[in-house]
């Protein structure tokens, strides 16, 4: 039951629904620049109609496309924003993602010189558009319509040219793409992981209470259970409601304009499979468990999704996979198969890192255990923080984003294919910068060092990975010399208002006096 | 009504918004998007409603979080919040108001609980009074003079800062000529006209 307090129908629908997992496989992703401020604002109130809220789907028909947009700093200054207004933003979305590039460890093969074209102009990008759409017939209806309304503007508003697909380079959009196999739309990525299957849960998101469990802040409760996670506060991904500080998060003037908005972080992440499958395959060759092993190390989950704490065999994750897809399977056909669903759904999140200290099952600098700790970061000593998610609960980021490419070639680190990643959150600074900068490129919160995220970290073929042993008849086992996986192809930084503050801003009553 | 002084009659009024939606926007979101299409100045409905000084229509969304460790409240509803400066008694205000603007007013507040039974000026009036909350401290901008000697008094002063000023340095006999042709032409006595009309922020 969504907390009455939190107007869903006000909220952008990609903040609080992960299309991907609802039905909505396919989709595109579009930027624009005003070139006068009114065409700008007569565009933006057309496509009002077509924006998808939060509101629940359970009321309603689901639509057979969603439409949400999102703008640049220069996106709203374009849109003729009051200086005051203006000057209210955070810094880091001001300056925009080209300009934090050292901060995100955007370097070599990841420099901003090295992305699609369409971000190599300064001041470029306006307006974000997502679509997101359950076929390609319903994809290319809803961009026909955009189309339409672009038309009105006559030239003064443009859809910008510049993402590559690996055969050009000036494609008037992104296209993205659940991975499909027989015909049907898989969780994973092109390196063969599941994805996205912890997501953030906070107050009042309207989504599914069982999705607290791993997805909430951790009590000290049991983690297989309810009792052991909370919702997160709202205000850690929605604007104007009070974030686990128990305060109002900062935010641009007037409050009408931040309400029930928040910001994203859109990032075109290319996937070297070539290089990925090399190295498992090599280094598998000298760990126990071989590269399955290595790989499922290197994530803390096995590719199949099972994650490495409460599955820490091959044998006992397959098992685990095989009944969870056969249950996902009978959960549409019966209450009973739903029931049995809805518990292996938690064998996949349920869990902390607090009986793996030592990180003997799920190794310290694994990808989970960077990106989401779990509460982990208290290192077992009791109550060292009030809450054991002290240090991590106001880093969570919303995770919005699909596939995009083919791997055509997989002896072949070329082509086009990887994953248009978006994190959401109410600061860009303190959760997606933080973790990125300090969890993933970084590893002395983890008593790492200065050891990165084997999957993403921005390695430049010297970086080791330790994978712990923890006890004298299992040694660690350190895989040296990690090639850079994942490079940065593109990406920005985007406010996303909610539907009272893009009408306000197509009608021009944005006033921060 | 708190009033300690006579003029000019200040009002509050919170009125309750419905919970919920129409399918696709709540009614509050409704409310404000009324009310921000609203004209303003000598445009906005308000300068239909005799002796208004001021007034001022917005959305109460919730009360303010006041942060750790206080308390979260939370309103029970949304409010339309209405509040005005205006001349004479509160009945002959809300009569008026309803004679003048009785189309503006149903609209402003369909979406407000219990609307619907407002049918007439009476019980405009009524429903305006259980709304109402004691005004204690407000933005008094106004003499409290009836409307039109105000606006009067705004227009003629206007007028004769600009008379003063191009007539410096005339004779006295050519002043006292242009002084005559100023006051056939902006007739002081008569409230009808020529004046500001009711809104009108500038000449």
């Amino acid at each position: 039951m969504p907390d009455q307090h939190i107007d869903l129908n006000d909220i952008q629908g990609n903040i609080v629904k992960a299309y991907g997992r609802f039905g909505y496989p396919k989709a595109r992703y579009i930027f624009f620049q005003f070139h006068d401020v009114e065409a700008g604002r007569n565009f933006i109130r057309d496509l009002l109609p077509l924006i998808t809220t939060g509101r629940p789907w359970c009321k309603d028909q689901p639509p057979s496309a969603t439409t949400n947009i999102a703008f640049t700093y220069q996106g709203l200054k374009h849109l003729g924003l009051p200086t005051k207004t203006l000057h209210s933003f955070p810094e880091e979305f001001s300056m925009g993602m080209k300009a934090r590039a050292d901060i995100l460890g955007d370097d070599g093969e990841s420099s901003p010189t090295e992305w699609d074209p369409i971000w190599h102009h300064d001041k470029y990008i306006h307006m974000f558009m997502s679509i997101n759409a359950k076929s390609l017939e319903a994809l290319e209806e809803r961009y026909k319509k955009i189309q339409d309304l672009l038309k009105k503007s006559s030239g003064l508003v443009t859809q910008l040219r510049g993402h590559r697909d690996g055969q050009r380079d000036d494609l008037p959009y992104q296209e993205a793409s659940a991975i499909f196999v027989d015909g049907k739309p898989t969780p994973t990525e092109h390196f063969g992981y599941q994805d996205g299957i912890s997501d953030p849960y906070f107050k009042g998101s309207g989504g599914n209470p069982l999705n607290v469990v791993g997805g909430g802040k951790p009590t000290r409760g049991d983690p297989a259970t309810l009792q052991g996670w909370e919702p997160l506060e709202t205000g850690e991904f929605i604007l104007g409601y009070p974030d686990e500080t128990k305060e109002l998060p900062i935010a641009p003037v007037p409050t009408l304009l931040s309400f029930n908005g928040t910001f994203m972080v859109y990032r075109k992440l290319h996937e070297k499979v070539k290089t990925f499958h090399d190295y498992i395959n090599n280094v598998g060759k000298d760990f126990p468990g071989g590269p399955e092993a290595v790989a499922a190390k290197m994530a803390g989950r096995w590719r199949n999704g099972a994650p490495l704490v409460l599955f820490p065999t091959r044998e006992e994750a397959n098992a685990f996979a095989q009944e969870y897809e056969k249950a996902r399977e009978l959960a549409a056909t019966s209450a009973k198969g739903k029931k049995r669903y809805e518990e292996l759904r938690l064998k996949r999140t349920g869990f902390n890192f607090g009986n793996d200290l030592a990180g003997s099952r799920c190794p310290m600098g694994a990808h989970i255990r960077r990106a989401n700790p779990r509460g982990c970061l208290e290192f077992g000593i009791k109550d060292a923080f009030a809450t054991p998610g002290a240090l991590d609960n106001r880093r969570r980021i919303l995770r919005r984003g699909l596939p995009y490419g083919e791997v055509t070639n997989p002896l072949s680190d070329d082509g086009e294919h990887g994953v248009i990643f978006m994190a959401i959150g109410t600061s860009i600074e303190r959760q997606f910068e933080f973790v990125q900068q300090q969890w993933i490129n970084y590893g002395n919160d983890f008593k790492l060092s200065n050891q990165k995220d084997p999957l993403l970290g921005n390695h430049d073929g010297k970086d080791m990975f330790m994978i712990e042993g923890g006890s004298p008849d299992n040694p660690p086992f350190f895989c040296p010399e990690i090639p850079r996986f994942v490079t940065t192809r593109g990406g920005e930084y985007f406010f996303v208002p909610g539907l009272t503050a893009i009408r306000m801003i197509a009608d021009n009553l944005i006033d921060p006096t | 009504m708190a009033n300690l002084i006579s003029e000019p009659t200040p009002l509050t009024v919170l009125s309750p918004i419905k919970n919920g939606d129409d399918g696709s926007q709540t009614f509050a979101s409704l409310t404000r998007k009324y009310l921000q299409s609203l004209d303003i100045h000598e445009k906005s409905p308000m300068a239909k409603v005799p002796n208004t000084f001021l007034c001022r229509f917005f959305v109460l969304n919730d009360v303010f979080f006041e942060g750790s460790p206080g308390k979260v409240d939370h309103l029970k509803s949304k409010y339309l919040v209405f509040c005005c400066n205006f001349h004479g008694d509160l009945n002959t205000y809300l009569r008026e108001f309803w004679q003048n603007a009785q189309q503006e007013a149903q609209k402003i507040w369909r979406h407000c609980v219990a609307f619907e039974q407002v049918h007439d000026a009476e019980s405009f009036i009524d429903y305006i009074k259980k709304c109402e909350l004691n005004t204690t401290i407000y933005f008094n901008g106004s003499t409290g003079l009836p409307l039109d000697e105000q606006l009067k008094a705004l227009y003629l002063k206007q007028e004769f800062s600009q008379f003063a000023c191009e007539k410096q340095g005339l004779s006295a006999e050519a002043l006292f000529e242009a002084f005559q042709k100023f006051v056939e032409r902006t007739r002081p006595a008569d409230l009808t006209g020529p004046t500001w009309k009711p809104g009108q922020n500038t000449l």
